[in-house]
């Protein structure tokens, strides 16, 4: 909202710099900057006297001055204006002004004669459209002085008003928190209103049906008005604040906006069917054309101004074409109205309109003294400006009055609250600035009047920042001791995911953000088979549902990413995935869960000649690693389910599946190029956090020596080595305490066709004893005759 | 008979000298791994070795011959230790390794990873919340509207809603605008004292542009106790900027609305690229405006149960892609969510 420093004067004093005053405004709650609007003079430009004019020597139109800028140097500058004379005070525009973006001004010689300068008509300062001779100032004036001096062009403050303040939302509004800042007394203009004509309810007549959505409803008839255009102060005021200039009778109504907050309607009372209003609520299926040529569709709850047939406006929010004021309009009925702010907010939320006017209605407006003042300073203006008779007296249904409130402010809990001591007499004098009535003062408490204009004031709290926010705000002292609440468990999860973290970009993977709004394609196709929860008011179709798994978001990276043909993409993020649960609240369920993806080599092109690709077995080394960490026990459970995938697992913990680990096969993603296997892995780290063990107690150094044998094993190539050594484990007796596949190894000349060589190396150990070589060649031989029996394996 | 006195004479231990230092070298040019130089040791050198037992032969020879085969014996023993000894040096240092090392290759070049700079910022700004004292708490991304908007005073129908464009879901949730609700959330759980920050994603239905985008991460702070007030909460936050900005940023409260706050105040910093002077990154203010803040407002505490007679509070949210975009130089917070991995590994 912008507010201009010229009309704040009408009602305040202004005696501190414009910056400090915006700052003091912005710590306040009016967060504001001071702006200059209108013509602004390039630098460089400055008054000149013609101290000598002669006809150029190879030009008839031209002439040769001397121009002194108050320089040592007077300039040597050709003209081509007529009126150009010796003795002229005139803007000169010196050499390195920019006057225009592609004009500068330099150094030039124009027909053999030097030129130094130039001598400006209106339109080459933009100020107008004259070109017909140079600018000539009367009087005498300090020559070399910045030309943008003889522009006030006027200053605003361009603020940023809170939802909360609707109050402020005018020039009266911003001169109130003036007076509360600086002390200087706010004034509002003085009415005389002489009302000529006949009694008004000879005129017309107002019904209101719809008391819950306008408690109160004022009319003024103004009878002979001539319309026209407004004087040049008031087409001026209206555009410093960024408004056109209509009409007198429009501006009018505007101006009062402006100056009071209170919006105001004017209608063509002619064009009132039966000269009468009728304040109701849409029926089903009504239309009405409003001003800005938009056949609207109405709804029930929409509140409507009618006359006796029809409805003419959207009540609070804009009006209709057919009762607008137009170039014939004679007779003027002036509406001051308070409407119920929700009814306001949901009319204008549902025709995606917002007004100046619904702005204000919907935030709450003062029923009481500004809208009367309103109605009457809107008449009275109508009559300076377009003349006319004012009716007799003024229609005012308010069934029900709403009164001001009051409240109570303990002066300790100023500092209870603010940590400050506020004094009672300063909270008075803050709040009487601010037109808050002290009604009581007694027990170090004020009670106060609150003004029907502050629908955001109702409590003590609210009073309390009232007290706060003007001038004392920057008072509040920083502390440097302060006492804390010690909570009685301190979060392990941010720490956990952080380790998690830390972990991944040990492994040179990259973390990503993934938006969590995806199409349905992406939502459709997760990993874990979620039913996805839709948006019901999407930006696009692109994002209409919560993703359900991480896997899906982070293969459309890996897309941006083969697209820009980047061939090493490792990633992984940590987030929320969504599961659509029509048993909670919300029909959701979130799990947070860990997604890793990567396409790329192990360490990437290098000398030793290696460019091991990473794949489904790097992974499953990860998720050893990172599940051995957190000391869970796992199995990899084969899942034939997903045809997209080479080999998919799910992984098992407690018996539940709380990830998925695959390959994907490769012509599925044929198109992107990927230079190496896609290997993606999904962990429901949530749950794992709620389950993990942080090890307790160390296990004793082990005292005796490890005894290492190796077993080379012959096998069909199809038999599987999970098998082996799940059977190994099973049977490898109580001093088995490792087991490494260290070689696989396939043959068809030396093995055999369809065979292959699995050597392992076991290593077996006593906490107790140092192991006898007999015991441990016992326990392999028993290994391998179990591993012949069942795999017909053979040693090598 | 003298000769019968004596059972074996130089020649024979000759033999068997030469027979030791053959079986010595074989069995060390076998060894391939540093393990086995024990057993060598122990066979040859040792204090029971073959060596050993050489020396105690000679007594069995004659005495005239004893000097000649202890020179001998001496001699083996030198030349066998020495091998020995070389053997062991080829196994412990490369430097005996003939072949030539070009010891300017590079190192085996190790993939580097990176963590994103959002959840970067949340740990670094966490931990500085964690060192003053908070816990840390979560809530739900879905929320309901009582907890993202009624039980933060936000009433239906209010203006105060428009202030955050609501995704609605199946169902009758909403994808949370602010982490706010994890105050209320928390305080329906916990009786006072609280002292909590919370982390996470919130929602926006805003068009997408390069100012904004329908997502981002907010941390939000709150203390409940008895007896606090403004002091602490400006001390607390003046206390978090110096440890996240550096011990020279000036701060700036002025007064804003938030309905769950009363009094209420928006934040600023000094521009910590110009330190206040005036910058791009500040537009030429010297300002950043980096969290809104204020006392809890009593109808907080009410839907909470909590009594506002008794307890005072403050709360505090920041947004953590403003403060990373304005520090990392970021023009499009679209750049954030890409995960071009040009992008990501620079950090």
């Amino acid at each position: 909202m912008i507010v201009s420093i010229d009309w704040l004067k009408e009602y305040i004093d202004i005696d501190m710099p414009l910056d400090e005053l915006a700052d003091k405004l912005t710590i306040a709650g009016l967060e504001c900057v001071v702006k200059e609007v209108g013509k602004s003079i390039p630098q460089g430009v400055v008054v000149g006297k013609v101290l000598e004019k002669k006809a150029h020597p190879n030009a008839d139109t031209l002439s040769v001055c001397k121009v002194d800028v108050g320089r040592e140097e007077v300039l040597n500058i050709v003209c081509g204006a007529p009126n150009v004379d010796a003795g002229q005070f005139v803007p000169v525009a010196t050499v390195g002004t920019q006057l225009t973006p592609d004009f500068k001004i330099k150094n030039a010689k124009l027909r053999g004669e030097p030129s130094e300068g130039m001598i400006c008509a209106e339109d080459e300062l933009g100020l107008g459209n004259d070109h017909a001779g140079i600018i000539v100032l009367e009087g005498e004036h300090k020559l070399g002085t910045p030309y943008d001096d003889y522009f006030a062009s006027s200053k605003i403050l361009d603020i940023d008003i809170t939802a909360n303040r609707p109050d402020a939302m005018s020039h009266w509004g911003v001169a109130r928190e003036i007076a509360a800042i600086s002390g200087k007394i706010f004034k509002k203009a003085a009415i005389d209103l002489v009302e000529n004509g006949p009694d008004i309810n000879e005129l017309t007549k107002v019904t209101v049906a719809a008391p819950e959505g306008c408690p109160r409803y004022t009319a003024r008839v103004i009878e002979g008005v001539k319309i026209g255009p407004s004087p040049q102060w008031m087409v001026d005021r209206l555009e410093a604040i960024g408004l056109r200039s209509i009409n007198n009778v429009v501006d009018a109504s505007n101006y009062v906006l402006m100056e009071t907050g209170h919006p105001l309607h004017a209608f063509d009372l002619d064009n009132l069917k039966d000269r009468s209003i009728n304040v109701r609520f849409a029926a089903k299926n009504e239309k009405l054309e409003t001003i800005d040529h938009k056949e609207r569709e109405l709804s029930e709850d929409m509140l409507l101004i009618c006359d006796g047939t029809s409805a003419i406006a959207l009540a609070g929010i804009m009006g209709g074409t057919e009762s607008e004021v137009s170039d014939s309009t004679v007779n003027v009925l002036i509406e001051s109205a308070y409407f119920t702010p929700a009814v306001i907010r949901k009319g204008s939320k549902q025709q995606q309109i917002s007004t100046d006017a619904s702005k204000r209605f919907e935030r709450g407006t003062d029923p009481n003294e500004t809208l009367v003042y309103a109605q009457d300073r809107l008449a009275s203006l109508i009559l300076e400006l377009a003349g006319g008779t004012l009716a007799k007296g003024m229609i005012d249904i308010y069934p029900e009055p709403i009164t001001a409130k009051t409240a109570e402010l303990r002066i300790e809990h100023v500092k209870r609250v603010t940590g400050i001591e506020i004094s009672k007499e300063e909270c008075k004098t803050t709040l009487e600035r601010l037109e808050f009535e002290v009604i009581k003062d007694e027990n170090n408490t004020l009670t106060v009047t609150i003004p029907t204009f502050r629908p955001d004031v109702e409590r003590e709290i609210d009073l309390v920042e009232e007290v706060l926010r003007i001038n004392n705000l920057d008072k509040i002292p920083s502390m440097s001791r302060m006492t804390i609440s010690v909570a009685e468990e301190y979060d392990k999860f941010h720490p956990f995911l952080t380790d998690m973290r830390n972990f991944f970009v040990g492994y040179g993977m990259h973390e990503a953000v993934n938006n969590s709004l995806v199409n349905e394609a992406v939502a459709t196709s997760g990993i874990w088979g979620y039913t996805p929860l839709k948006i019901l008011n999407p930006l696009s179709v692109e994002m209409n549902m919560l993703r359900t798994d991480m896997i899906q978001p982070l293969l459309s990276s890996l897309r941006l990413n083969a697209l820009k043909k980047r061939n090493n993409i490792r990633l992984f993020e940590l987030a929320n995935v969504i599961e659509r649960n029509d048993y909670t609240d919300t029909h959701a369920i979130e799990h947070y869960n860990l997604g890793v993806l990567f396409s790329a080599p192990v360490f990437g092109l290098n000398w030793t000649g290696e460019d091991k690709a990473a794949d489904i077995f790097y992974m499953k080394g990860i998720l050893e690693h990172l599940l051995g960490s957190l000391n869970f026990n796992y199995k990899l459970k084969e899942n034939t389910n997903r045809d997209e995938f080479e080999i998919l697992y799910d992984i098992v913990v407690k018996k539940a599946v709380v990830g998925k680990i695959g390959q994907y096969k490769m012509e599925q993603f044929e198109k992107l190029q990927l230079q190496y296997p896609l290997v993606v892995m999904e962990l429901q780290v949530g749950k794992l956090f709620n389950w993990h063990n942080v090890k307790k107690q160390y296990d004793p150094i082990p005292q005796f020596p490890s005894i290492f044998r190796d077993m080379s094993l012959v096998m069909d190539k199809t038999s599987k080595a999970a098998g082996i050594f799940n059977e190994i484990k099973q049977n490898g007796g109580k001093y088995l305490v490792d087991l490494v596949l260290y070689d696989v190894y396939i043959d068809d000349e030396k093995l055999g066709k369809d065979k292959k060589a699995l050597s392992l190396r076991l290593e077996f150990r006593s906490d107790e004893k140092t192991l006898k070589d007999e015991v441990v060649d016992n326990v392999m031989n028993k290994l391998f005759e179990r591993l012949k029996n069942q795999y017909g394996a053979q040693l090598r | 008979m003298m000769g019968d006195k004596y059972e074996k004479n130089c020649d024979m231990i000759k033999d068997t000298i030469l027979e030791v230092q053959k079986q010595f070298k074989e069995a060390l040019a076998k060894v391939q791994e540093a393990f086995a130089l024990e057993e060598i040791k122990n066979t040859f050198l040792g204090r029971k070795g073959k060596v050993a037992g050489l020396f105690s032969m000679m007594g069995e020879v004659p005495a005239e011959e004893r000097k000649d085969l202890g020179q001998l014996l001496n001699k083996l023993k030198i030349e066998l230790q020495s091998d020995f000894d070389a053997k062991v040096s080829e196994f412990t240092s490369s430097s005996s390794k003939k072949e030539w090392v070009d010891y300017t290759l590079p190192g085996y070049s190790m993939p580097k990873g990176s963590r994103h700079p959002l959840t970067q910022a949340v740990d670094d700004m966490l931990s500085i919340f964690q060192r003053l004292g908070f816990d840390i708490a979560y809530g739900p991304e879905v929320e309901t509207d009582w907890f993202n908007f009624e039980s933060l005073n936000f009433p239906p129908n209010h203006p105060a809603r428009d202030m955050q464009d609501t995704f609605y879901t199946e169902g009758g949730g909403i994808l949370r605008t602010h982490t706010s609700p994890v105050q209320t959330r928390y305080m329906s759980k916990h009786e006072p004292p609280v002292r909590v920050v919370a982390p996470g994603r919130v929602f926006r239905n805003e068009a997408i542009s390069a100012r904004s985008y329908c997502l981002f991460h907010q941390i939000e702070g709150l203390y409940i106790d008895t007896d606090i007030t403004f002091a602490d909460l400006k001390g607390t936050i003046e206390l978090f900027c110096r440890m996240y900005y550096g011990k020279d940023v000036k701060i700036k409260f002025r007064t804003s609305y938030f309905p769950f706050t009363e009094p209420s105040a928006e934040i600023d910093v000094s521009c910590f690229l110009c330190g206040g002077k005036g910058c791009r990154v500040c537009k030429n203010t010297g300002w950043l405006e980096i969290m809104g803040c204020g006392m809890v407002d009593p109808n907080v505490m009410k839907a909470v149960n909590y009594d506002p007679e008794k307890y005072t509070g403050y709360a505090f949210g920041l947004g953590v892609e403003r403060m990373v975009m304005m520090r990392l130089g970021i023009n499009d917070i679209r750049t954030l969510f890409e995960n071009d991995v040009e992008f990501l590994k620079q950090f």
